[in-house]
């Protein structure tokens, strides 16, 4: 399993990614990308089989690479791990083509009621 | 009145600041409490803060979350999301992200409750704090964490038409 974990804080990328572990994804290979941008250029460079991301980052925004993402003819399964998890923000994300929004402070547990699902 | 949809109570403020503290830094368990002494005065200061902002039906909303503590917390905090030794010594670098993702993450917990849709700021942080002149004071609340006092307080800024 190949993951980019996006978000522009390093200290949130490495809770990201030691949760991941917690929730028993330890064998996961796992990229990092610390802006929408980045993370637009690293997934049409690498294919990844999912895309961990922040919603608010700067240059370009999780919601603003996956949009751009999807019109540049990628399927990449996306979801956001965000501290805004509001009702309008999921619809946004949904209707975007994410399959899930993590709300930020989360446990390994919410990580793996969310993820779990999407692996099958 | 657009300041209406800025109401968030205490009891909220609480609530958003111990899940973050109890999921983020303390393995669950609950070490965030409110404080009801006053806060101290900070002797070397530490601020991070995250804005709001909302188009309503009667005009802008901006509103900040606001999180002062002292620069001992502060390290506290980044060790502890790190999960580096206790004391070990942190980069300024580390610090400024570190504690900026702590109001991130009260601050965008906050704007779920706002009565509006609202498009969150990067956090930043500052020894000092923000210039809050013209800005409403709406609510705050001390927290006592380990042995560190926070005050995490929200803002009505200026532009907001009330």
């Amino acid at each position: 399993m190949f993951v980019i974990v996006a978000d522009d804080s390093r200290v949130m990328r490495q809770i990201v990614i030691r949760t991941l572990r917690q929730a028993g994804y330890d064998d996961w290979e796992i990229l990092e990308a610390s802006d929408g941008q980045e993370l637009y250029d690293m997934v049409l460079d690498n294919t990844p089989d999912l895309v961990l991301s922040d919603w608010n980052m700067p240059n370009a925004t999780g919601i603003e690479a996956l949009v751009a993402l999807r019109q540049a003819g990628s399927k990449v399964p996306f979801g956001f791990v965000t501290s805004e998890g509001s009702p309008e923000m999921r619809a946004q994300a949904e209707q975007a083509g994410a399959l899930f929004l993590i709300a930020k402070p989360f446990t390994a547990e919410s990580f793996q009621e969310v993820i779990g699902p999407v692996l099958v | 009145m657009t300041s209406t949809a800025a109401t968030v109570d205490r009891d909220q403020i609480l609530t958003i600041t111990q899940d973050v503290f109890a999921a983020m830094l303390d393995s669950g368990e609950q070490l965030a409490f409110e404080r009801f002494e006053p806060a101290p005065e900070f002797t070397e200061p530490l601020a991070a803060w995250v804005d709001m902002h909302a188009i309503t039906d009667f005009g802008p909303l901006s509103v900040r979350a606001l999180v002062n503590t002292d620069m001992a917390a502060g390290r506290d905090i980044t060790t502890g999301l790190l999960m580096l030794p206790e004391g070990e010594d942190v980069t300024r670098e580390d610090l400024v992200d570190a504690f900026g993702e702590i109001a991130n993450v009260v601050g965008g917990n906050v704007k779920s409750l706002l009565d509006a849709t609202a498009k969150l700021s990067l956090p930043q942080v500052d020894d000092n704090g923000p210039d809050s002149s013209g800005a409403q004071f709406l609510q705050d609340l001390a927290i006592n964490w380990r042995n560190h006092v926070l005050v995490v307080s929200l803002w009505l800024l200026p532009n907001t038409q009330n």
